[in-house]
């Protein structure tokens, strides 16, 4: 077991050792054309044609992060990524954390409705429902100008939009050219806007030396037209056509179309191996916890790798998994370029093994004490009685258990999309921000989840059978 | 061989044995009876070290008991036979009886299986050395417990109940064994209710009753002529007297 472990180490940091000088790092939240988006199994748009641009001058590689919008500033202040390109309007809060370029586009903010809906100027939104994007422009300018609106903050602008296809509010505030690629037939765009922002990227405070040669590439750009036509051509391969919205043309959308399948096989291969990594390292530290729990406890020994043990499960079992997934991402790798599924594994593992040292607790206290006391009365001691008589019964309870683990530990992985990482939910996201269209990309991602969680389930079933036939031979 | 003095034991603030005296010469066969929840599985728990004492001396062979780690091997010359029989459920029958001897190296292998066969032979047992204990009666149970206890040469073996889990027809097959030990020389201390085998069986009978030893007497006396009047009550109770 330790042997495979440490090959699966190995194999991570040297990917992850990767990172390097040559690379230029820039963080966006893709799925927000024509800026940044999907197409192909790669992030395309406005941005990511600027950024190569940028990376060309300094004559480096440039690498993409896709993470949450709400996470872009946090990872270039702390150095884990070199800017942040991702339609960052210029808010002064902004500014006080990060350096913004020049700005390269501008945005109107606009405010879409449904075709029916009463409001026909900006006055009438007052007191509506709208809702909006977590911590865009949007939500900061209505929520200054606009105290009577009841705003509805969604992580993803997509489901905002969906919040209106459904009713749920009255209207919704964004960018104006990703409103234009993703309004329905139903829909309209008041005529005038909120209020026009620009867009610029953002670098870590101080880096001028970055700073300087984006806005000179920017400059360069802007002034020949090239943005301009950037936009036109992102804008151009708009594939929203709601003519044909038969099933079929939906699922061949959501699946087949631009390659879209592969979303969801990188998802599946990242979920497999995270939850693959994060069940061994489960194993592995829950392995420790409850054994020097159970010495101490017998024994007195241990008692320093007690009380960490204690600490350790209680603080895991005690807190959100995604918040510990965050505090191990932004605080303690906060300025390693280290893998991301590495880190999802790591993740996952420490909290696994809280509950990993919970089933070997609850596997070794379900056997009768009467089994302790015939081997103590034998004359046997502490370690003799574990590993000869306790042990080999209490596995039987344990091995099932740790099953269900692994099966609860599939389908947590789908807090990885938090930091970034490409799990399966993350790839139906993907999708659907290319196809505005959640409801296939979901069920397809549930249907996947399922089937793995049933077979892992019969697996177990199979072994539970097995182990006791062992025990009635 | 064995000597408790004023030995105590609370569970909380449950005070369980107040103060225990008592001797055990070697061959002695010692019943210990008494209403139940007095305290005398305790009692054998202590002497055995399954439970650890608050205070008190427990002597054995010149050894304090209760004197650290020195006494680890003392342990298992002092053999202890439960009501629930106890036996490793994961384990044949002959793995049961050989596991402590080999792992404590007492024996080899070899010698440790050869020995088992032997002492399931003299009690009829050799057909069932490779069943698992859930293929066996509740009276084979217990007799391969004893055996288990057996194969280690204790000093002196403590029953606790031996034969209050078994069906009536299967107590005989194990009080017959333990009759046998006793001829070899064997020291014993029983907890038990059977009055009429503890009646016939055992040398000296001790009633204990509320954490205390209130009657130490031979059989003859304890059951024919008892001093106590909570003895006597305790016996009237169960038709003993
Ligand atoms: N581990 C324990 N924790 C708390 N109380 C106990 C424990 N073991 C026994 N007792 C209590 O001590 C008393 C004596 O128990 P025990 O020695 O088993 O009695 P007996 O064997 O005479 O029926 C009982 O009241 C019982 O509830
Ligand atoms: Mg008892």
């Amino acid at each position: 077991m330790k042997k495979i472990l440490t090959i699966i180490f190995c194999v991570f940091l040297l990917t992850s050792c990767s990172q390097s000088k040559d690379e230029l790092v820039m963080s966006t939240e893709a799925g927000f054309a024509p800026y940044e988006y999907y197409s192909n199994g790669e992030i395309v748009g406005v941005d990511v044609d600027i950024a190569r641009k940028v990376a060309e001058r300094l004559n480096k590689k440039l690498v993409i992060k896709d993470i949450a919008f709400d996470s872009i500033i946090s990872e270039v202040k702390t150095g884990k990524s070199d800017f942040g390109a991702a339609g960052i309007s210029y808010t002064e809060e902004r500014a006080e954390e990060v350096d913004f370029t020049i700005n390269y586009s501008e945005s109107k903010q606009i405010v879409i409705v449904n075709k029916n809906s009463t409001i026909y100027n900006l006055e009438d939104i007052n007191n509506k429902k709208i809702a909006v994007q977590l911590g865009s422009v949007a939500d900061g300018y209505l929520t200054e100008n606009y105290p009577s609106v009841i705003l509805v903050r969604e992580k993803k602008f997509l489901a905002a939009i969906q919040d209106l296809k459904d009713n749920k509010v009255d209207a919704v505030v964004m960018d104006d050219l990703p409103a234009r690629e993703l309004i329905t037939d139903n829909m309209r765009i008041l005529d005038s806007e909120l209020v026009t922002d620009s867009y610029g990227m953002i670098v870590k405070k101080g880096n001028t030396e970055l700073l300087n040669v984006m806005n000179e590439v920017i400059n360069e750009l802007k002034d020949s037209g090239e943005i301009d036509s950037y936009i036109l051509y992102h804008m151009g391969i708009n594939d929203n056509d709601t003519s044909k919205n038969t099933i079929f043309n939906r699922i061949y959308k959501s699946v087949i179309y631009d390659g879209r399948y592969k979303y969801i096989l990188e998802g599946l291969k990242n979920t497999l191996l995270i939850a693959v990594c994060a069940v061994i390292i489960g194993i592995f530290l829950g392995t420790i916890a409850a054994v020097s729990r159970n010495v101490y406890e017998n024994t007195n020994h241990l008692k320093l790798l007690n009380l960490i043990s204690k600490a350790y499960v209680t603080v895991i079992r005690g807190t959100p998994s995604t918040l510990q997934l965050m505090i191990i991402y932004y605080v303690i790798f906060k300025q390693t370029n280290i893998n991301i599924v590495l880190v999802g594994a790591l993740a996952f593992g420490i909290n696994s093994g809280a509950y990993v040292a919970e089933i070997i607790r609850a596997g070794i206290s379900s056997i009768n004490k009467g089994q302790w006391e015939a081997g103590y009365s034998l004359g046997l001691n502490y370690y003799q009685v574990m590993k000869n008589i306790i042990f080999p019964q209490a596995i039987k309870n344990i091995l099932p258990a740790l099953g269900n683990e692994f099966i609860t530990l599939v389908k947590e992985t789908s807090i990885g999309a938090y930091i970034g990482i490409v799990e399966l939910t993350k790839a139906s996201d993907i999708i659907a921000s290319r196809t505005y269209d959640y409801f296939f990309p979901l069920i397809l991602i549930a249907i996947i989840y399922l089937i793995i969680t049933l077979f892992l389930s019969k697996l177990i079933n199979t072994m539970e059978k097995r182990l006791n036939n062992v025990k009635n031979k | 061989m064995l000597k408790i003095n004023n030995l105590k034991k609370n569970f909380g603030s449950k005070k369980v044995l107040k103060g225990i005296n008592l001797e055990v010469k070697k061959g002695e066969i010692v019943g210990i009876i008494g209403p139940s929840g007095c305290g005398k599985s305790t009692l054998l728990r202590c002497i055995n070290l399954l439970e650890t004492p608050d205070s008190g001396k427990l002597m054995f062979e010149g050894n304090n008991l209760l004197d650290g780690d020195s006494n680890k091997d003392i342990r298992r010359r002092i053999g202890m036979v439960f009501q629930q029989f106890n036996l490793f459920d994961h384990k044949t029958v002959l793995e049961n009886i050989i596991l402590s001897p080999v792992l404590l190296k007492i024996m080899s292998r070899e010698k440790a299986i050869k020995k088992a066969h032997e002492l399931l032979g003299e009690i009829g047992l050799e057909d069932i050395a490779n069943n698992y204990p859930h293929e066996i009666s509740g009276g084979q149970k217990q007799r391969v417990a004893i055996v288990r206890t057996l194969i280690m040469k204790p000093d002196i073996i403590l029953f606790d109940e031996p034969t209050s889990a078994l069906d009536p027809e299967m107590i005989g097959e194990v009080t017959n064994l333990m009759r046998k030990i006793a001829k070899e020389g064997m020291t014993m201390i029983i907890v038990s209710h059977e009055m009429n085998f503890i009646k016939s069986f055992c040398t000296r009978v001790v009633f204990m009753d509320d954490g205390i030893i209130k009657e130490d007497a031979s059989s003859k006396e304890i059951f024919l002529n008892p001093k106590n009047e909570d003895l006597k009550s305790f016996l009237s109770k169960i038709n003993a007297y």
